[in-house]
């Protein structure tokens, strides 16, 4: 049997794919919401390779939440090898690969894992939720880009004036970058994420990274632990929203989104940057602050996501294995090096990659 | 949601694991197993049938975990299927584990590639994930004593000799 019998073997009713109800029974969460399943393709070629070839592709979420499930992962490198690396400090994982100089790098890689509206109720009464020192520690500290002393700080302590709790400084916080920022179309990929950059110079605009990185690094500032989570989107919004979805092609569909850690309650997810993104992007664009989709989803986003979204890592300064170069800011797109250096993982004329999903039925 | 103790430990155990996949089929070999004892494992048969890793002491097993979905996982099926027969005649076994997949899928899947090895259904993901499993196929080959002695994540030529003398060298 060759290679396209299998493949087609695979494909057969796939429209249709029946997962078993253990899965649905494992899969059920403390909020009853309904889960997704997703499968995403990520293939990545190198058009010119020089020397020894290196790519790294992110994976899901390597622990399981209430809102993610990882599924599992399968990858393949012809002429090459490859393997899945975990990073020590934040779980941040990859498909790592690495082929010879004179051959054709192409790898691709298949996740499947599946997801559920996620949402904090904030008005309810707090439960024992504590985080530990260590990751209060870890969710607290700088990172490269997201400094926490100095003008963050400062930023951070005017915001959070007269707020007692983690959540009201949160919320501050949120608020802040929400009214202050905006999003900027000609921003390259989801921005870079150099929030002193951009308190020192201030302009506030970028897009995902920029400005929920803003979120977390003034959050960490006044001592709310808060992470960065990369991700990428992977089905439309049910919520009536053009610009906050994706599906079919996501090749560009990359998104960040932010949580805080609020003692009671858990990581409370946000995401202040879509809220820019809807301002910006439903139609006709430009939209008011006062206009009913901004404030609902204003309201949305400090404490729900919907899940049409795939979480990657919540790292920062990652060294990825083999890697000649320096750290990588955050690892949200597949990267590449070859022997002439890194390559600008959103140059297409060198490095070329697609990604697409397709939702498998839960029937 | 409070922050998981096991998942936190299992992070730990995932931290800086080095899984090597060479899919250079023709020269991958097996990795020596440096990870310690893994949970023991037991799951059920597509008729309900269980069996684990208390019932494989005595034999020399390959416990390969796989899914329908998976390209490399289908490709090395028959090399596993080939192992299994060039062993025929030793304490050896191979056990297919099915991640998340329902039997009837798996069953339309064989009727094309048939194997004589037993399969198991880890329908809930639990087992793999508590295997370590992140990339497919994740096979280990597992001593007469019980302990791993090696693994390999990817898709390997099973009945390549180098990994069958391997494999039969296991004590």
């Amino acid at each position: 049997m060759d290679r396209r019998d299998f493949i087609r073997i695979a494909g057969a009713g796939s429209a249709t794919l029946a997962l078993p109800g253990a899965i649905s029974n494992a899969l059920a969460n403390a909020t009853g919401n309904p889960w997704r399943v997703y499968e995403v393709t990520t293939r990545v070629e190198m058009l010119k390779p020089v020397g020894v070839t290196r790519v790294w592709v992110p994976l899901p979420l390597s622990d399981d939440t209430d809102y993610q499930k990882s599924l599992g992962n399968s990858w393949e490198a012809s002429s090459g090898k490859a393997w899945a690396w975990h990073d020590a400090k934040y779980g941040a994982g990859a498909v790592a690969a690495e082929w010879p100089a004179d051959v054709k790098p192409v790898l691709e890689v298949k996740s499947r894992f599946a997801t559920s509206d996620h949402a904090v109720d904030l008005s309810a009464k707090p439960g024992k939720q504590r985080l530990s020192d260590a990751s209060r520690r870890l969710y607290t500290a700088p990172t490269d880009l997201i400094p926490t002393g100095g003008i963050v700080r400062e930023t951070a302590l005017k915001i959070t004036k007269g707020a007692n709790t983690d959540v009201e400084k949160a919320r501050a916080i949120y608020n802040w970058v929400v009214e202050n920022t905006f999003r900027e179309p000609k921003t390259r990929g989801c921005g870079v994420g150099d929030i002193k950059f951009m308190l020192e110079s201030g302009n506030l605009s970028g897009k995902c990274a920029d400005l929920n990185a803003l979120f977390v690094g003034l959050a960490r500032a006044a001592g709310v632990p808060a992470r960065d989570i990369y991700g990428v989107r992977v089905a439309d919004s049910r919520l009536g929203y053009k610009s906050l979805g994706k599906s079919g092609d996501i090749t560009k569909a990359q998104h960040c989104r932010a949580d805080f850690w609020a003692n009671g309650y858990g990581w409370v997810p946000v995401d202040p940057a879509d809220v820019r993104k809807v301002v910006l992007e439903e139609p006709p664009g430009k939209l008011p602050m006062d206009e009913p989709r901004v404030k609902a989803a204003r309201e949305r986003l400090f404490g729900s996501w919907e899940m049409n979204w795939l979480g990657y890592n919540y790292g920062h300064d990652l060294v990825l294995p083999g890697s000649s170069r320096g750290p990588v800011g955050f690892l949200m797109y597949p990267q590449a090096e070859t022997a002439e250096g890194r390559l600008d993982c959103l140059d297409p004329d060198n490095f070329k990659y697609t990604m697409s999903v397709r939702e498998l039925s839960l029937a | 949601m409070p922050e998981s103790r096991s998942t936190a430990a299992g992070r730990s155990l995932l931290a800086g694991l080095l899984v090597c996949a060479s899919l250079d089929v023709a020269a991958a070999t097996l990795t020596k197993w440096t990870g310690g004892r893994l949970p023991a494992l037991k799951l059920a048969d597509a008729d309900g049938r269980e069996q684990g890793t208390a019932d494989w002491r005595g034999k020399t097993v390959v416990v390969n975990f796989w899914a329908t979905w998976c390209e490399p996982c289908r490709e090395e099926m028959p090399s596993l299927d080939r192992l299994r027969k060039r062993l025929s005649n030793k304490p050896f076994e191979v056990i297919a584990v099915n991640v998340g997949e329902a039997p009837e899928r798996v069953a339309r899947f064989t009727r094309d590639v048939p194997v004589s090895f037993p399969i198991l259904y880890d329908r809930d993901s639990a087992t793999a994930k508590r295997w370590q499993v992140r990339g497919y196929p994740t096979s280990y080959v597992i001593g007469p004593d019980g302990r791993i002695r090696y693994y390999f994540v990817g898709e390997l030529d099973w009945s390549r000799d180098d990994v069958v003398r391997t494999i039969e060298a296991v004590r």
